[in-house]
């Protein structure tokens, strides 16, 4: 594992860039050098609370989509596995991308050869709705009026047109039921080790990007881009790489006190009887791809009741997935009755891995130990 | 009334259907409450399969198979062990106390051991009484 401070030499990248836009420039590297047939990425949408999933083959058109998207809250991994599956591609994930696409290799899904992943450190996301709701209460800023946001040593900050900034303490908003998605206050994965490189500004002076190198992959992609002129390195001193670290450190020990504070209350939790079984947890979750062949839709699941009892929806679910879930909340998203969804599903994946040391999308395991053929008992 | 309680007892074919068989021949008392359910392995029970039971009204699932080191098809008890605690861990989310849900190991000459863990089974389940699910 090799540390590298990175900056784009692009005077036009580094200008768009978040942190001197390392990341972008890998990805012009990519295209230009045709190692790749796209690159998949966020652009904007209609504000900054939107962020659009856009699959970029013309490496003029990435400017577009340099900077940060910390309230649009996408999955990538289902959508390489329907729609990407047979690309060479380049992706910047979350960690939970990785996770997912990492579950997703695992199970056949999406070709490791195919694709180049730059991982982006994340402290968490935002719901566009909450973000939008926030800035309006906390802030006193007409949400329409911010141009840009980021997050930053623990506070929420906004941008607006003058070029002015107010910053808000994420915890203070989380105290009011705001700030972060419910998933991204319990995740304890914050650097995507499992890509092939994880980019960030923690630890980096301003306007560098450091880069942890996590695999070969990973250096061939630093050394091309290098040597195509696109990025300029340099080796990160002994102090920014502890402070890197403790910034780490810091966070994984908040999100490990909201899961003691909030996984005892689960099996006294009633928001499970809300179901209304609309398979929308399912559809959504990137880890259940068998849809056509899914167990509740077989004849014996599919005539129980409606509303299900949670034993019979859920439980199925679970016991066909928990152990891979990967925490990445789109199920909260999609529920039109709010319940909690993710919340049990990380539960049951935490108590897998604590007795099974499998860790959904981090584990170097080949398959989770459920699918293993070994005699053994776990 | 306790003498409704449910039990769905799902059995491998090759041991504890077997001791279920031997403990039937051997005239043994056991709870009558059982309803027995000859699976081929217990390797082949999936956890919805106990959720669909409790669903359906059981008040306590049975699963039986062969010691480990035994099964018929090499490995799946050892298959089914693993998934049996995932079940633990799920019907304790739900509601469903851990004890409603029992699995054992039992060969086909241990009739003694079946008629045991039924009995056993069945004043566990007497202590919880009938299960309601929301």
């Amino acid at each position: 594992m090799t540390y590298v401070l990175a900056k784009s030499k692009n005077s036009e990248i580094h200008e768009a860039g978040e942190c001197g836009g390392a990341v972008t420039s890998i990805f012009k590297y990519l295209l230009d050098e045709n190692l790749v047939d796209g690159v998949l990425t966020l652009s904007p949408g209609d504000d900054i609370y939107d962020g659009v999933p856009t699959f970029i083959a013309d490496s003029e058109d990435l400017i577009s989509t340099a900077g940060s998207y910390h309230c649009a809250p996408t999955m990538f991994g289902d959508l390489i596995q329907k729609y990407l599956s047979d690309k060479k591609i380049a992706v910047a994930v979350k960690p939970c991308d990785m996770r997912s696409i990492d579950e997703l290799i695992k199970r056949h899904k999406i070709n490791p050869e195919n694709i180049y992943t730059v991982g982006l450190n994340c402290g968490g996301t935002v719901s566009p709705i909450t973000g939008r709701k926030m800035i309006d209460l906390f802030y006193e800023i007409d949400p329409d009026d911010v141009v840009s946001e980021e997050i930053d040593k623990g506070q929420f900050i906004v941008e607006l047109k003058d070029g002015s900034k107010k910053g808000v303490k994420i915890h203070d908003l989380e105290q009011e039921g705001y700030g972060r998605r419910n998933n991204c206050q319990r995740c304890d994965i914050k650097i995507p080790r499992k890509a092939n490189i994880a980019c960030g500004n923690w630890g980096a002076s301003e306007g560098w990007t450091f880069v942890e190198i996590n695999d070969e992959k990973g250096e061939e992609l630093i050394k091309g881009a290098q040597k195509a002129g696109l990025l300029e390195t340099k080796s990160p001193s002994q102090d920014a790489i502890d402070a890197r670290s403790k910034v780490e450190g810091i966070m994984i020990k908040l999100s490990k006190k909201t899961q003691d504070a909030i996984y005892d209350k689960v099996n006294a939790m009633e928001e499970w009887n809300r179901c209304i079984r609309c398979y929308a947890c399912r559809d959504v979750c990137p880890i259940c791809w068998c849809h056509e062949n899914c167990e509740i839709n077989k004849s014996y699941f599919d005539e129980s009741q409606i509303p299900p009892k949670p034993i019979a929806f859920q439980g199925i679910r679970l016991s066909h997935m928990s152990f891979s879930c990967i925490d990445c909340g789109q199920c909260d998203d999609v529920c039109p009755m709010d319940i909690p969804v993710s919340l049990i599903f990380d539960k049951l994946q935490k108590k897998y891995s604590n007795r099974t040391g499998y860790i959904a999308g981090v584990s170097d395991d080949i398959k989770p130990p459920l699918y293993s053929p070994a005699k053994e008992e776990l | 009334m306790s003498e409704d309680l449910k039990i769905v007892g799902l059995l491998c074919n090759w041991c504890c259907y077997g001791g279920a068989d031997t403990a039937g021949t051997a005239r043994m008392q056991y709870p009558p409450n059982v309803r027995i359910i000859r699976v081929m392995c217990s390797g082949r029970i999936n956890p919805s399969m106990i959720f669909k039971a409790f669903e359906e009204g059981a008040d306590g699932v049975f699963v039986g198979g062969c010691h480990i080191g035994d099964c018929h098809y090499d490995a799946g008890n050892y298959k089914w062990s693993r998934r049996a605690k995932i079940v633990q861990d799920i019907i304790e989310e739900f509601g469903i106390e851990k004890d409603r849900f029992r699995f054992e190991w039992i060969s086909a000459s241990e009739g003694e051991k079946f008629q045991k863990t039924m009995d056993e089974f069945y004043k566990t389940l007497q202590k919880l009484g009938p299960l309601t699910l929301e």
